[in-house]
């Protein structure tokens, strides 16, 4: 009976999913590992940088035809006037906020991603910020304990030669989807992951609904390309690294 | 030699392309489509990430000394056109073009550095001059 306690105690603070003997067992554990699980259709293990090929772009621009809700219609509109005042509109990621999914699989930094049987990780050249897609069978965790994040959090399961990865448990603000498009805990991605070109390119379809700020499923593709000749680095915003760069400053952003 | 490193790694696209500095913060505070000749003396070049940048000591018409605040992007993409921690040191004079910032404050893009011993480095994406 103790036991059970404790083991429940423990399960409420972890987030790892409890093994038949009712003890957390993390992804990284020996045992975890070691299960025996199907061959994943792909090993993504690997340095990828987005970009090549047509209509690709890093933007996650709404698509045609959209509709926002009249709360994020207003910050859309916003963003309009400060751009056409040569402004940018409450620009977190240049005030050191977490840039966040989906516009963290797009920066300019290559993206290091790590696949083990029961976990992938993506570590971003920009600001470090890490990625956790759980392969391990698991459901999401209960909404009344799960942690909400920029990058949300991201269960994955194999379909034929895809990986079908559902995110969600995101923070409430302070995260965009485009320019003046914001993201709220209501978002819900989903991302359909393949390799093409043997191997060389991944292709990811997103389709995203957030009913705080738009109508409907939005969807994009993107690509990005197996970089072997790149490493990630440490970049960390700093809270000085803004008094050198102005167009961080005031008379240049609406925050 | 140095000069024509550079032109062989443009030739070969082995830079990256126009939106490496979009990977951290907003540019829509530049006016892309100018480009200032900035001349004047060196007094800082921060080798860092995710922003590289130069401060740049600037005599104004009036003669009085303007600090420029001169933003680039990160250093792993800038050794893909030949810079180095060492490029340039406070002291040197130099000539710095670059994208002004539309409100007027003393801050810009980098597009390229003329250093002391007549080279030019560009930055990944940059070297594109924008001047009418």
């Amino acid at each position: 009976m103790a036991a059970a306690v404790a083991a429940a105690s423990l399960s409420a603070q972890s987030l790892a999913p409890l093994n038949e003997k009712g003890v957390p067992v993390g992804a990284l554990a020996p045992e975890a590992i070691a299960k025996p699980r199907p061959k994943p259709a792909f090993d993504i293990t690997g340095t990828w940088l987005h970009g090549g090929g047509q209509n690709n772009p890093w933007q996650f621009a709404p698509p045609p035809g959209f509709k926002l809700t009249a709360a994020a219609q207003v910050q859309y509109d916003a963003s309009k006037k400060a751009a056409a005042e040569g402004k940018a509109y409450r620009d977190d990621i240049g005030q050191c906020w977490p840039a966040g999914l989906p516009i963290i699989m797009t920066r300019v930094w290559p993206i290091a991603m790590i696949q083990k049987p029961t976990v992938i990780y993506m570590v971003s050249g920009f600001m470090n910020s890490v990625r956790i897609i759980y392969i391990d069978g698991r459901k999401h965790t209960d909404p009344d304990i799960v942690i909400p994040s920029f990058n949300g959090e991201s269960v994955g399961h194999w379909e034929n030669d895809t990986l079908v990865v559902d995110t969600t448990a995101f923070v409430d603000d302070h995260h965009w989807i485009d320019n003046g498009v914001p993201a709220s805990d209501q978002l819900h991605v989903v991302e359909r992951m393949k390799l093409i070109n043997q191997g060389a390119t991944l292709e990811i379809e997103y389709a995203m609904t957030d009913p705080k700020n738009w109508e409907g499923e939005w969807k994009w593709t993107k690509r990005w390309r197996r970089v072997d000749d790149q490493e990630i680095t440490e970049a960390t915003c700093l809270p000085d690294l803004n008094q050198n760069l102005l167009s961080t400053g005031p008379k240049q952003n609406v925050r | 030699m140095r000069a024509l490193f550079i032109a062989s790694m443009c030739a070969a696209g082995l830079w990256m392309g126009t939106t490496t500095a979009e990977a951290h913060h907003s540019m829509a505070g530049f006016d892309r489509k100018q480009t200032v000749t900035l001349t004047g003396t060196v007094q800082a070049f921060r080798w860092e990430n995710p922003h590289s940048s130069i401060d740049i000591d600037v005599a104004g018409k009036d003669g009085k000394v303007v600090t420029w605040k001169i933003e680039m992007t990160a250093p792993a993409y800038l050794v893909r056109t030949g810079w180095k921690r060492t490029s340039v040191k406070q002291g040197d004079t130099a000539t710095i073009m670059a994208n002004p910032l539309i409100s007027g404050d003393p801050g810009a893009l980098f597009v390229s550095i003329k250093l002391p011993d007549g080279s030019v480095l560009p930055q990944p994406g940059g070297g594109k001059d924008k001047a009418k």
